[in-house]
């Protein structure tokens, strides 16, 4: 990085600079079964270089990746291309984050453990989970990561965070005589909990066991669908993405600020915050990819658009005085109902979907159900076989949250969002 | 442009390796990759011209008769006893953990050694030439229609060198692809976008075809204005090429993908030799199946590209592996061992998959539809290769009634089913066809690799929603 750094200072049609610089070390474990058929390793560095040539009142940048294989005069090449490129690129002005210094790592329990002791601890919580009879985890991923992030430009920014992070991903499976069926699981983590790893993968046993037994239910009808943390996160991303400040410069954005997104709606008035740091979240960090510090941002307050947010560069674009940095993390204000008032009347509480479908553009909400529980004002049973559709704007109006609230992926808020009048099909 | 001059240089740094760790294990192999991939972009207020999502680097791995060990880094010069001493160290597991280890067949490392090359015509365009491309293209597009927000057009050119080095094998191949689009921002009645996707080896292609396709991107542009919401129901459906590539993709390639058969997470592995289709459809996979954006010569693996059969008349006939599920379900591995980068471990993953095509004319199929719709472009898909459900979203639809196609669109469109169901459900089957090579596929929710799918139209009855 200190060459790279020196040539760039050195080359005089060079305006600014930013580097950044990932080191990651990895600990990798993939088991078929119970048995361990890939152990991996990874030790590598990715570092990427920008450089800003101001020309005809304009700014032009270019953007290239440096391996750490190469000669000082491979750099020195790439260099000189990225500048002749930079050249062709007239972009209207801005500055880089200004003089700004830190070293910090991010809280998590795991920095001085041995990754390999770590791994074989993390999977025998995974297995832990693996009793229920008829159940079996049938394929099982283990990567533990290392990363340290610097960024320096040319305006003294040099900033530096270290992240420990967990990712498992787990299939439960179930068979009895007639079927076999599996959900996917996919648990990330910065703080180590052997009871949470092995509570987190039962839940999963459990829904899978329940897949199993799963019916397609009378269909069509309308029913409440309750989403759960990880489809309510992704709901909410799509909001996340119409409001960021690249969206906006480019008019992509079929959200505006001001708009009431929950106007003459009669449920939550929902308050959404996107945030640099969840604690527990894999997501959580402390500046961005411009060295540029995070700053916490409401997206959207009692369903009223009062801010976007994004990066350096597009915030100055919009005119923002101090734009929030790329943040990552989703925050949404709990509700006025309990989980059990959600559940009062009939619902379909989805467990496992193919991926929420949401389309601002076209006002959609929807999915196909891989496991849902249906209650229909008496029973409760495992469904699936369905696919749910909805106007996104009505879910929006009438929407409901639970007072409870969880931590999952990068998201932090309800335990439980109650969508009214939605197609099944 | 010709093969990395910086994997040239690293031959024989790979072959000492190989020889180093080849006292510790009966297999050892060596992928060097430098992948250089570049964005050019133009849109109404901004423009950009750099190097894209490219990837320089090693993977190492190694099999010592049971359990597979990888091991990824940047460089692997100097001292070669040294290096493979801290590989070893790396890769070592907890006791506890090495005596559960999986138990497979002898890893193929058949004798081979071969360079191949595939020239685009990248070099002929400059990035002043691309630029100019794409700013004429922005300014083209806003002026045809004052509502047009915004317009974007991109050309992603990338060059794949890959070297592959094992006991037995030397291997380098250099190929390149590009993928050209344009984004139109189109305020009618309600805001949307609207694309246009070109792929080839030939940057000249992808320029004409997006200078041919401006009028049609702002004629769908004003269409999906206006665009309503489909009833949820069950229809009869056309698909176009890339709609029948998602569903080739989704519903059914990731079912083959051998790893899941070695994890008994696929339907398919129990349908073998079964009908899982009308008898009408023919599917492929393979880089060396069509000629797109995932024909490369080997695999990550160092397996040649081949064409894989999967369906033949209706019948599942073969899936797709790598080199490690082919180990333990001792079979021979069919080329499609792909890694999302040298960071990354090597699955069985898909290539250029597609539906061959059949007899009928388009216009048949069309009138033969009392009631339905023709879906177009894909949004996304998800697999379920266990339990055979699929969710693929399409952009948009046109409605079909008595035969022809009204002026009534509607969008999103999501398709829904279970495979089985779906695939048995084709009843007409296009003469014509097209490999559409822009797609990246995930697996799972991560992995990501560039593939092409396609296909004929085909005429199905299906749930949308």
């Amino acid at each position: 990085m200190n060459t790279v750094k020196a040539l760039l200072e050195k080359n005089r049609e060079i305006s600014a600079w930013r580097v950044s610089q990932t080191l990651r070390t990895s600990y990798e474990l993939f088991f078929v079964h119970r048995s361990l058929e890939t152990v991996r390793a990874t030790d590598t560095a990715d570092i990427s270089v920008t450089v800003y040539v101001d020309h005809d009142g304009a700014r032009g940048d270019s953007s290239f990746s440096v391996s750490p294989a190469m000669s000082e005069s491979d750099i020195a090449e790439k260099i000189d291309a990225a500048v002749s490129r930079a050249k062709l690129v007239s972009n209207p002005p801005y500055t880089l984050p200004e003089r700004d210094t830190l070293h910090a790592e991010l809280p998590t329990n795991m920095k001085d453990a041995d990754m390999k002791a770590l791994g074989c601890r993390i999977a025998e919580a995974v297995f832990q989970a693996d009793t229920v009879p008829g159940g079996s985890i049938n394929a099982c991923e283990i990567f533990l990561y290392r990363d340290t992030l610097r960024v320096l430009n040319s305006s003294g920014v040099d900033k530096t965070q270290v992240t420990h992070r967990v990712m498992i991903e787990a299939i439960p499976t179930f068979t009895d005589d007639h079927q076999s069926v599996e959900l996917y699981e996919d648990y990330r983590f910065t703080v180590f909990d052997p009871e949470k790893i092995t509570a987190e993968i039962a839940d999963k046993m459990a829904a899978v066991r329940d897949r199993v037994s799963a019916q397609k239910p009378q269909t069509p009808m309308t029913v409440n669908v309750l989403l759960r943390p990880h489809e309510i996160e992704n709901l909410l991303l799509e909001y996340a993405w119409a409001l960021n400040y690249s969206a906006v410069y480019s008019h992509a954005n079929p959200i505006k600020l001001g708009d009431d997104l929950q106007k003459d709606g009669d449920g939550d008035r929902i308050s959404f915050t996107m945030k640099g740091i969840v604690a527990g979240s894999d997501r959580s960090a402390l500046f961005d990819d411009d060295g540029l510090a995070l700053t916490d941002t409401c997206l959207i307050q009692n369903g009223v658009v009062k801010n976007y947010f994004g990066s350096n560069r597009f915030g100055q674009y919009l005119n923002v005085e101090k734009p929030s940095g790329s943040l990552k993390c989703i925050s949404l204000g709990a509700g006025s109902f309990s989980k059990q008032q959600l559940k009062a009347q009939p619902y379909l509480e989805c467990a496992s979907l193919s991926g929420l479908q949401v389309d601002l553009y076209n006002d959609y909400v929807g999915g196909e159900i891989r496991l849902a529980y249906y209650f229909d004002g008496e029973a409760l049973r495992p469904v699936t076989g369905i696919t749910m559709s909805g106007k996104l704007s009505d879910v929006m109006r009438h929407l409901r949250l639970s007072r409870e609230t969880a931590v999952q992926g990068s998201y932090e808020g309800p335990s439980l969002l109650l969508m009214q009048g939605i197609t099944v099909l | 442009m010709p093969f990395s001059t910086y994997l040239n240089e690293k031959r024989r740094d790979c072959e000492e390796l190989v020889q180093a760790l080849g006292r510790h294990f009966p297999y050892v192999s060596i992928l060097g990759t430098d992948v250089r991939a570049t964005v050019v972009r133009a849109d109404k207020r901004t423009s950009a011209v750099q190097e894209g999502q490219g990837e320089c680097g090693f993977v190492v791995k190694m099999n010592d008769g049971r359990a597979f060990f990888e091991y990824s880094l940047n460089d692997i010069s100097g001292d070669k006893a040294a290096l493979a001493e801290r590989i070893l160290a790396a890769v070592q597991t907890d006791p506890n953990l090495a005596q559960k280890m999986i138990s497979p067949g002898p890893v193929r490392d058949d004798p081979l050694r071969q360079d191949f090359a595939r020239e685009t015509d990248f070099a002929a365009y400059s990035d002043q030439d691309m630029l100019s491309v794409c700013q004429e293209m922005v300014a083209e597009l806003s002026q045809k229609d004052d509502r047009v927000l915004n317009a974007a057009c991109i050309l992603q050119p990338f060059t794949v060198s890959k070297i592959f080095v094992s006991r037995n094998r030397a291997l380098t191949q250099h190929y390149g692809w590009a993928n050209g689009h344009l984004i139109v921002t189109y305020n009618g009645d309600k805001l949307v976008q609207a694309r246009r996707t070109e792929g080839s080896d030939r940057l000249k292609e992808i320029i004409d075809a997006l200078r041919g396709g401006a009028d049609q991107v702002i004629d769908l542009a004003r269409h999906l204005t206006k665009a309503t919401p489909i009833e949820p129901g069950i229809y009869d459906v056309i698909t176009d090429p890339s709609i029948t590539g998602l569903i080739a993709h989704e519903a059914f390639g990731h079912g083959v993908e051998m790893d899941q058969f070695v994890k008994d997470r696929a339907m398919a592995k129990h349908c073998m030799g079964q009908y899982v289709a009308s008898p009408i459809t023919n599917m492929h996979d393979g880089a060396a199946a069509a000629h797109s954006v995932a024909s490369y010569f080997f695999d990550d693996d160092g397996v040649l590209a081949q064409d894989t059969q999967i369906i033949r008349d209706g019948i599942l006939v073969s899936g797709l592996s790598d080199l490690t599920s082919a180990a333990q379900l001792n079979t021979a591995p069919t080329g499609n061992g792909r890694r999302d980068s040298f960071k990354r471990k090597a699955y069985a993953r898909m290539t250029n998959t597609f539906f061959e095509p059949g007899k009928d004319k388009l216009e048949d199929m069309i009138a033969s539809v009392q009631h339905g719709y023709m879906l177009f472009e894909t949004n996304n898909g998800m697999e379920d290769p266990k339990n055979w459900q699929i969710q693929c979203t399409a952009e948009y639809g046109i409605e079909i009634v008595d035969g022809k196609l009204t002026d009534h669109y509607v969008s999103p469109v999501v398709m829904s089913g279970f495979v089985p169901d779906l695939l048995k459900s084709i009843s007409m089957v296009s003469d014509q066809g097209k490999v559409i090579g822009s797609g990246m596929c995930g697996k799972g929710y991560k992995e990501w690799v560039r593939v092409s799918d396609g296909g004929p139209n085909l005429k199905v009855r299906v749930k949308l929603g």
